[in-house]
């Protein structure tokens, strides 16, 4: 019986893995959520405000995706810039340019409208 | 023969050398960490192997932090490190260990105290691992030093972070991130041929690599942390692996639980932990693996308080116009604190009906703090640690019976003494220490505590180290 549940443990252990793994993304939405969840959302967090878990602890801020004044000017530039050579604490990655594309493309998607439709609800009020 | 043992300590002085000069980058504490991070090894570590704050969260999000845009690491992020030491206490030999083989356990010099290889990083997507191999010099043996393999993952509950992961370790502790517990206590080092007090509590290494443990842990708002593992003899069965290369002389009986709790808090670079952890084992009497067992219940507290140092002028910029040459990182003035203090009840159940125990149970308490401070120069870090540590229990004059040298001439396991270290780091790979242990008392006593003659001062002793990590 111990034995039993000792390699039910084991195989959990082991076999979640796979379940976890992210898979090919259908899309480039998907596939930049996933380098996101896989390579940000440590530091800048679930929902983008830079707040993630490993946030508390850097003596520097990261970036929070969900303020509108990260997205003036050319950010997209910025965030291409800052992802191939890092900046503060942030090492540079060594993703492909299309990697890049994608979440550029998953945070301009997710966050950036986040932004533009809190902006406009404001100023509908 | 001598000119052989020459040739050897020269070979081996020659290799280390080459590998600090391999071009690895500027990585050290596990610098395969460093590697795969692509991040300077100080991000995670005061002066290695004691963690910062994002070195615990590191830790906690299960090794995988990577800098690759694959879900594995390739080369597999491998490490390496060698201890070279010297010894001075009274009582040792003047031989070469591993190299003399008749006083192996006593020499002063030890080349290597210690080689050890690590797998430190990323296996696949969010299951990492820190895995040690290490070759003891002193005892001239290979055996898998401290695992510990990780799966983590984060989300969001009640609107806050959750880390949350699964570990599977070979030793009681070594899966925490605060060095105020057992297994990456300070002292990170200490001679492996110098006398120690005879009595320890279970909790505080004398499981390391006899057990195997699967446990899951959260940690909630970068406050709470709480840990429950369960463990089972490395001896044989599933966990067999995880004690390769170690002899199991303390057998455990069935599942052994581990639990922690610790909360963490920070105030500007101020970061305060105050934490318990404990454990329950069942014991069988040395030599025997069946038949009645020995009950030890652990409880501990500890407290940690770390100071991350002034941020630099430049430091305060806003992040937006800083650039790569000022990153935000610690300040030079790094300042850590530990403290535990241990309860363990002992109830010899099956030792002293064979009569190895002069009472039915006895007690442990164990106490230790220290207080570190590290400077992080141009020329390197430099710095050092002043700690103090007692042990003291009930009198038991079976359990600590008198023996020349490692005896008890009252049968008190009662210790106390001091310990002062100076470490420097002229580059990133490498750490000379200097460390002193005073014993003010020792197995019970202040002056011929064994019943021979011998103080405990004559336990007092000097250690040397140069740690290389490549």
């Amino acid at each position: 019986m111990k034995k039993i549940l000792m390699c039910t443990a084991v195989s959990i252990f082991i076999g979640i893995t796979p379940f976890q793994a992210k898979g090919d993304a259908g899309n480039e939405n998907d596939k930049g959520k996933t380098l996101y969840t896989d390579k940000c959302q440590f530091c800048h967090g679930m929902r983008g405000d830079g707040k993630g878990p490993a946030a508390e602890p850097l003596l520097g801020h990261p970036v929070d995706f969900t303020d509108s004044k990260f997205w003036q000017g050319n950010a997209e530039v910025k965030i291409e810039d800052t992802i191939k050579q890092g900046k503060e604490m942030m090492p540079a990655f060594d993703l492909t340019p299309a990697d890049i594309k994608a979440i550029i493309e998953y945070l301009s998607h997710t966050f950036k409208k986040a932004t533009q439709n809190n902006d406009r609800g404001r100023d509908e009020k | 023969m001598i000119r052989n043992k020459l040739g050897k300590v020269f070979f081996l002085l020659i290799v280390v050398g080459l590998l600090q000069l391999l071009p690895l980058n500027t990585a050290q504490a596990v610098p395969s960490f460093a590697r795969q991070t692509g991040m300077q090894c100080n991000e995670c570590h005061t002066i290695f192997p004691e963690l910062t704050p994002f070195g615990r969260i590191f830790k906690l999000g299960g090794y995988v932090l990577s800098k690759s845009g694959k879900p594995y690491e390739f080369p597999p992020p491998l490490a390496g490190m060698a201890q070279i030491t010297y010894t001075d206490a009274k009582g040792l030999t003047s031989g070469v260990a591993p190299f003399d083989s008749t006083n192996r356990a006593t020499d002063r010099i030890n080349l290597p105290q210690q080689l050890s290889l690590f797998y430190g990083g990323r296996i696949y997507d969010n299951v990492g691992a820190f895995v040690q191999g290490t070759y003891d010099g002193v005892s001239n043996k290979v055996f898998l030093d401290i695992t510990d393999i990780r799966y983590s993952n984060n989300t969001i509950v009640g609107d806050k972070n959750l880390i949350y992961g699964l570990t599977l370790n070979n030793s009681p502790t070594a899966q925490d991130v605060w060095n105020s517990t057992p297994a990456w206590r300070l002292p990170s080092a200490s001679s492996g041929v110098a006398s120690t007090p005879a009595a320890g509590t279970i909790i505080d290494g004398a499981l390391d690599q006899q057990v195997g443990g699967i446990g899951a842990y959260v940690f909630w708002n970068n406050l709470i942390y709480l840990e429950g593992t369960v463990y089972r003899t490395a001896r044989n069965g599933i966990t067999q692996p995880l004690g390769a290369g170690t002899t199991t002389d303390q057998v455990v009986d069935g599942a052994v639980p581990y639990w922690r709790l610790a909360l963490e808090q920070r105030w500007k670079n101020h970061f305060f932990t105050i934490g318990t952890y404990g454990m329950q084992a069942d014991i069988f009497p040395a030599g025997n693996t069946s038949g009645p067992t020995d009950r030890f219940t652990d409880i501990a507290f500890d407290a940690q308080y770390q100071f991350m140092g002034t941020i630099e002028p430049e430091q305060m910029q806003e992040h937006t116009q800083m650039d790569n040459e000022h990153k935000a990182k610690a300040g030079k003035h790094i300042i850590t604190a530990h403290a535990t203090w241990i309860h363990e009840d002992q109830d010899w159940k099956a030792s002293f009906l064979a009569g190895n125990t002069a009472n039915h149970s006895d007690f442990l308490n164990t106490f230790r703090m220290n207080l570190n401070y590290y400077y992080r120069s141009h020329m390197g870090d430099i710095g050092g640690s002043a700690g103090y540590f007692s042990t003291t229990g009930k009198t038991d004059p079976l359990l600590y019976s008198s023996n020349p040298g490692d005896g008890s001439r009252t049968g008190s396991p009662n210790s106390n003494g001091f310990i002062l270290e100076a470490d420097y780091l002229p580059w990133e790979q490498t750490k000379i220490s200097l460390q002193y242990i005073i014993y003010n008392k020792f197995n019970g006593a202040h002056s011929n505590y064994d019943g021979f003659g011998r103080n405990a001062s004559d336990n007092n002793t000097l250690y040397a180290l140069a740690w290389f990590m490549f």
